[in-house]
C-alpha cells in the first residue's frame, strides 16, 4: 500500500489557489438571461393580491414564474423519509418568513430584471409573526402553519421520543439531580460561493443545469419532481463546489432557475447576492435543549430526562431528521442506561433551517459537553474522572440500543490528557476502552450491556 | 482590570453515514488500453478533498499508481448515484463503492492476465502496476500489457461497479429503539480550550485548541488535520462569535454582509495542536472512519468550560460574545437548591418563558 497513508496533495488545490478552478459562476453560454426573484418583505402574512402582468410587458424581460408555472409546486425534499410536503416552491396564499420567494423573473440584464421585480404588483394582509419556539404550545400562539407550531409526523407523535430503562428509579436512586438548559445559536453556513445555478435548454428541451449542490443526484431528484419529468430530461454538471458545509444539500436556486429556463427556453442564470446568502438561505438550526441528570454522589449518570426543541423556521425541510439524528446521540459519549427524551420540531416565522455541518449532533455536543462539567462542578469531582467513567465502552449500547462496536470515548480522552499534561488518578489513566467488569460494571449498567458478537440489544431485562 | 485564564474540554462523537442510512453511493470504473484507470462517481467534492481520498483507495485496491488514476465526479450523465455529499459520508461511503469498484476491475485483470501468463488467477496479485506470481516474481505482466490484451486480443472492456448501501433502519416511535445500527460507524474526538477573558470587556481569546481525533484510518493525514485545523475554527466561531440572530428570538438586526455577521478571521486563530488517532473501523475502506462534520461540535463546550474555569460563570447561551459575558459577571447567577435538586438556568426554559407552564411539552408519559 502506497497511496493510502500518503500526505498527498489535493487535486484541485493549485487551481482553487491559482484562481483557475471553474465554478458555476464561471460557466459562460451566449445568450444567458439574469434571474432575481421578488421576495417577501414581511416574517408573516396572507398574499391578497398578485400581479406579473405589468413585469411581463418591459422590454426585455423572457419570463416571469409564479406558483401557478410550477407543475408540482408543493413537494417535500424528504417525503421518502416519512416527512410530508409542506414548502411551495413559489408562494401561494401566504408567506412564513421574510424573504420567501414568490415569484421570479428571467430578464437580458441584471437592471431589467429587478426593475421587472419592482413591477409585480402583490398586496399582503400582514399577520403577527411566531419567534420563541418555547411559547409555540401556549393557547394564544398565532398558528401560522397548516400543521399548527409544532410537527406532527413522528409516526402518530408530535415529538421524537426515546424512552428506556427506568428513569423514575434512576431519579429516586440519585444523590444529586442537576438541571440545566443550553441554547445552541443559528448560525450561516458562510460559504464564500452563494447560490448560484445556470440552466441551459438544449434545443429538444432537456435541460442541463451547472449547479453548486452538494448532491447531485438528490437535487436532480428535487428539480425533476417540481417539473415533473423523467431524470433523462436532466443533466446535473457539479461536482465542483466553493464552500457549502451543509447549505447546499437542499437545494436553493437549481430548480427556480431551471423554471426560468423551461419558460423561456433560453439559458438562465441565478446567483444570489451576499445579502440573499446570509439573509434568506438556510441556517443551521437554533436549538434548546433541558437536560436534567440523575447522579450518584461517586460520578456515576444513572439516569437522564431531555426536552429539545429545534428551531425549524417556516417549513420543515430537513428538520425532522435533524431531531431524530439528535435523539439517537442525545447522550453523548457516554452510556446512560435511564432515559426520556422528548425531541420537538416547532415552525417560526424564519428563514427555514436545514443541514449544516454535524446536523442535529452539534447542538449534543454543544449542551452534553457542558452540562457533564456542570455535573463534575456540583460533585466536585475531576471533570475528565467524570466523563472517563461513564465513557462508551465496547459492549455498551447507545440510547436506541445499538450495540457499541469500536468506541473511543477513553481513548482520545486520555490522548488529551496527555498531551496538555494533566494528572489523572492511576484507575483512570489504566482505563481502555474494552468490555465493562468489576467495578466498571456497577448495576445499572449490567443490563444494557450486550452479549459478544451482537449488532442490537434485542432484550435488556428489567433495569437495574 | 485583569485577564483571567481558564481551561475547559469535552469529548464527543459522531456517526458516520445519513441517519438510519439508506444512502446508496454507487461507482463505475473502467481501464484505458494502456492500463490507466478512469473512476466514475457522483461524489460532489466541496474543498473536502473527497475526490483525492477516492483515487487513494482506487490506486491502493488496484495496485497500481496513483497517478495513474483520474476520477470523474463532473456530471450526472457519466457517473451513477450518490447520495450526496453530507453526514459525513463521502470517505467511508462513497469511498466504499469506488473500493468495491476496484475489487471486481482487480478480478477482471487477473483473469486477463492468468490467461496471459497461464497461471491461476488465485496465484497472481498486483504490485506497482505489475500483475506477478506469488513465489515466482519472473512470471510477470504488468497491468498496461493486461488492458491491451484485454482490448486488442480478447475484445473486452475491463470494467467493474460497486454500490455501498447499508439498508435503513427503522425506528420505534414509541421508545426510540432501532432493529439494526443507525449509521455505518462512529467516530470520536476531545478538544481542550486554553482561553484568556477580559473582566473589563468581557471579551474571550481562545489561544490555544488541543484536538484528538480518532479516525479510524487517515486515508490522507493531511487532509484530515484540514478537516480538524478548519473545523475548530468553525467551532470558534460557534463558541464565541457567530450568530445569525443576535438578538435571538427576535428576527431583526440581522448581519447582511461579512463586515456584520463575523466569522472568525485570521486575527481570532488560536494555537493548533493535532493528534490522530488510528483505531480501523470494520466495514470502512482501509478501516476509516468519519471526520468531515464532527470537526466542529467539541469547540463550543470546551470553550464555554474553559470561561467558568477562568471567571466562574457558565454561558449557556451560544455564542459567549463580549456582552454575554460581562451581563454574566455581573448577574453571578447561582442555581436554585432544593433538596438533592441543583436547578440551573431556570430563567430559560420552556416551564417560566410560556403562559402555561411548558404544558404539552412536559406533562405526557
Amino acid at each position: 500500500m502506497k497511496a493510502v497513508g500518503a500526505r498527498l496533495p489535493r487535486y484541485d488545490g493549485v487551481a482553487h489557489v491559482t484562481g483557475r478552478s471553474v465554478f458555476v459562476d464561471d460557466v459562460r453560454i451566449p445568450g444567458t438571461l439574469v434571474a432575481k426573484a421578488l421576495r417577501s418583505p414581511h416574517h408573516s402574512a396572507r398574499i391578497t393580491r398578485l400581479d406579473t402582468s405589468t413585469a411581463e410587458r418591459l422590454r426585455g424581460v423572457r419570463a416571469v414564474v409564479t406558483y401557478a408555472d410550477v407543475p408540482l409546486n408543493v413537494y417535500g425534499h424528504l417525503e421518502a423519509l416519512g416527512i410530508p410536503a409542506d414548502e411551495p416552491l413559489l408562494a401561494e396564499d401566504d408567506v412564513g418568513y421574510r424573504g420567501q420567494p414568490i415569484a421570479a423573473v428571467a430578464a437580458e440584464d441584471a437592471d431589467t430584471a429587478l426593475e421587472a421585480v419592482d413591477a409585480i404588483e402583490v398586496e399582503y394582509e400582514e399577520r403577527t409573526p411566531f419567534f420563541d419556539m418555547r411559547k409555540a404550545l401556549d393557547p394564544d400562539a398565532p398558528k401560522f402553519h397548516q400543521w399548527g407550531l409544532v410537527y406532527p409526523h413522528f409516526g402518530s407523535y408530535n415529538h421524537r421520543r426515546v424512552r428506556r430503562g427506568d428513569v423514575d428509579w434512576a431519579f429516586e436512586k440519585a444523590d444529586v439531580i442537576v438541571s440545566g438548559v443550553y441554547r445552541p445559536q443559528a448560525i450561516e453556513q458562510c460559504p464564500l460561493e452563494t447560490q448560484v445555478a445556470v440552466a441551459v435548454p438544449d434545443p429538444d428541451g432537456r435541460l442541463t443545469i451547472y449547479s453548486c449542490t452538494q448532491a447531485m443526484y438528490f437535487s436532480m431528484g428535487v428539480v425533476a419532481a417540481h417539473l415533473q419529468v423523467p431524470l433523462n430530461r436532466l443533466k446535473f454538471v457539479g461536482g465542483t463546489v466553493g464552500g457549502g458545509f451543509g447549505g447546499k444539500v437542499d437545494s436553493a436556486s437549481d430548480t427556480i432557475c431551471a423554471l426560468l429556463a423551461q419558460k423561456s427556453r433560453r439559458p438562465v442564470k441565478w446567483r444570489w447576492t451576499r445579502e440573499e446568502e446570509l439573509l434568506v438561505s438556510s441556517t443551521r438550526a437554533a436549538w434548546h435543549v433541558e437536560i436534567e441528570d440523575a447522579v450518584s454522589g461517586d460520578g456515576w449518570i444513572l439516569g437522564r430526562r431531555t426536552l429539545t426543541l429545534h428551531d425549524a423556521g417556516a417549513y420543515a425541510r430537513f428538520s425532522p431528521y435533524g431531531v431524530t439524528k439528535h435523539a439517537f446521540h442525545h447522550t453523548g459519549a457516554y452510556t446512560i442506561p435511564n432515559l426520556r427524551f422528548d425531541g420537538f420540531v416547532v415552525f417560526t416565522n424564519r428563514s427555514p433551517t436545514s443541514a449544516m455541518r454535524g446536523y442535529g449532533v452539534t447542538s449534543v455536543s454543544m449542551a452534553v459537553e457542558l452540562h457533564m462539567t456542570r455535573v463534575a462542578d456540583v460533585l466536585g469531582m475531576n471533570p475528565w474522572e467524570v466523563r472517563l467513567k461513564n465513557a462508551n465502552r465496547i459492549g455498551d449500547t447507545t440510547a436506541n440500543r445499538v450495540v457499541m462496536q469500536d468506541p473511543s470515548t477513553v481513548p482520545v480522552t486520555l490522548a488529551a490528557a496527555e498531551r496538555v499534561g494533566e494528572q489523572l488518578g492511576q484507575e483512570y489513566v489504566a482505563m481502555t476502552r474494552d468490555r465493562r467488569s468489576g467495578d466498571l460494571l456497577p448495576a445499572h449498567l449490567v443490563a444494557q450491556q450486550a452479549p459478544e458478537g451482537a449488532h442490537v440489544l434485542e432484550d435488556e431485562g428489567g433495569a437495574a | 482590570m485583569a485577564k483571567h485564564s481558564g481551561r475547559g474540554f469535552s469529548t464527543i462523537e459522531y456517526p458516520t453515514g445519513m441517519n438510519q442510512n439508506g444512502d446508496p453511493s454507487q461507482a463505475w470504473i473502467k481501464l484505458k488500453p494502456d492500463g490507466r484507470v478512469d473512476v466514475f462517481a457522483g461524489t460532489v467534492d466541496i474543498g473536502q478533498g473527497s475526490r483525492t481520498v477516492h483515487t487513494q483507495i482506487v490506486a491502493d485496491t488496484l495496485g497500481v499508481p496513483y497517478d495513474w488514476v483520474t476520477m470523474d465526479n463532473s456530471n450526472t450523465d457519466s457517473s451513477a448515484v450518490c447520495t450526496g455529499t453530507f453526514a459525513s459520508r463521502g470517505t467511508f461511503i462513497g469511498g466504499n463503492a469506488v473500493r468495491f469498484a476496484a475489487e471486481r476491475v482487480r478480478e477482471r485483470i487477473l483473469d486477463v492476465a492468468s490467461k496471459e501468463l497461464e497461471i491461476d488467477a488465485g496465484d497472481l496479485e498486483i504490485t506497482d502496476g505489475e500483475v506477478v506470481a506469488r513465489g515466482a516474481p519472473d512470471r510477470r505482466i504488468s497491468v498496461a500489457d493486461v488492458a491491451g490484451a484485454a482490448t486488442y486480443n480478447y475484445g473486452e472492456l475491463i470494467s467493474g461497479q460497486g454500490t455501498a448501501l447499508k439498508p435503513y433502519a427503522e425506528v420505534d416511535d414509541g421508545d426510540g429503539r432501532v432493529q439494526a445500527e443507525p449509521h455505518s460507524a462512529v467516530s470520536y474526538a476531545a478538544c481542550v480550550a486554553d482561553l484568556e477573558v477580559d473582566d473589563e470587556t468581557g471579551e474571550v481569546t481562545v489561544k490555544r485548541l488541543v484536538q484528538v481525533y480518532d479516525v479510524g484510518r487517515a486515508i490522507n493525514p493531511m487532509l484530515v488535520e484540514g478537516q480538524i485545523e478548519g473545523g475548530a475554527i468553525m467551532g470558534l466561531g460557534l463558541g464565541v462569535l457567530e450568530q445569525s440572530y443576535p438578538y435571538y428570538p427576535s428576527a431583526e438586526h440581522r448581519g447582511e454582509q461579512f463586515g456584520a455577521y463575523l466569522v472568525p478571521a485570521m486575527e481570532n486563530l488560536p494555537e493548533i495542536d493535532n493528534v490522530i488517532l488510528e483505531n480501523p473501523s470494520a466495514d470502512g475502506p482501509f478501516g476509516a472512519k468519519a471526520i468531515g462534520e464532527m470537526a466542529n461540535n467539541a469547540q463550543p463546550a470546551a470553550i464555554a468550560a474553559a470561561i467558568h474555569d477562568a471567571v466562574g460563570v457558565w454561558i449557556t447561551e451560544y455564542p459567549a460574545t463580549p456582552e454575554r459575558v460581562l451581563r454574566a459577571m455581573q448577574e453571578k447567577r447561582e442555581p436554585r437548591r432544593d433538596d438533592k435538586r441543583v436547578v440551573f438556568d431556570e430563567e430559560l426554559s420552556v416551564r417560566t418563558v410560556s403562559s402555561n407552564g411548558g404544558a404539552g411539552f412536559l406533562d405526557f408519559e
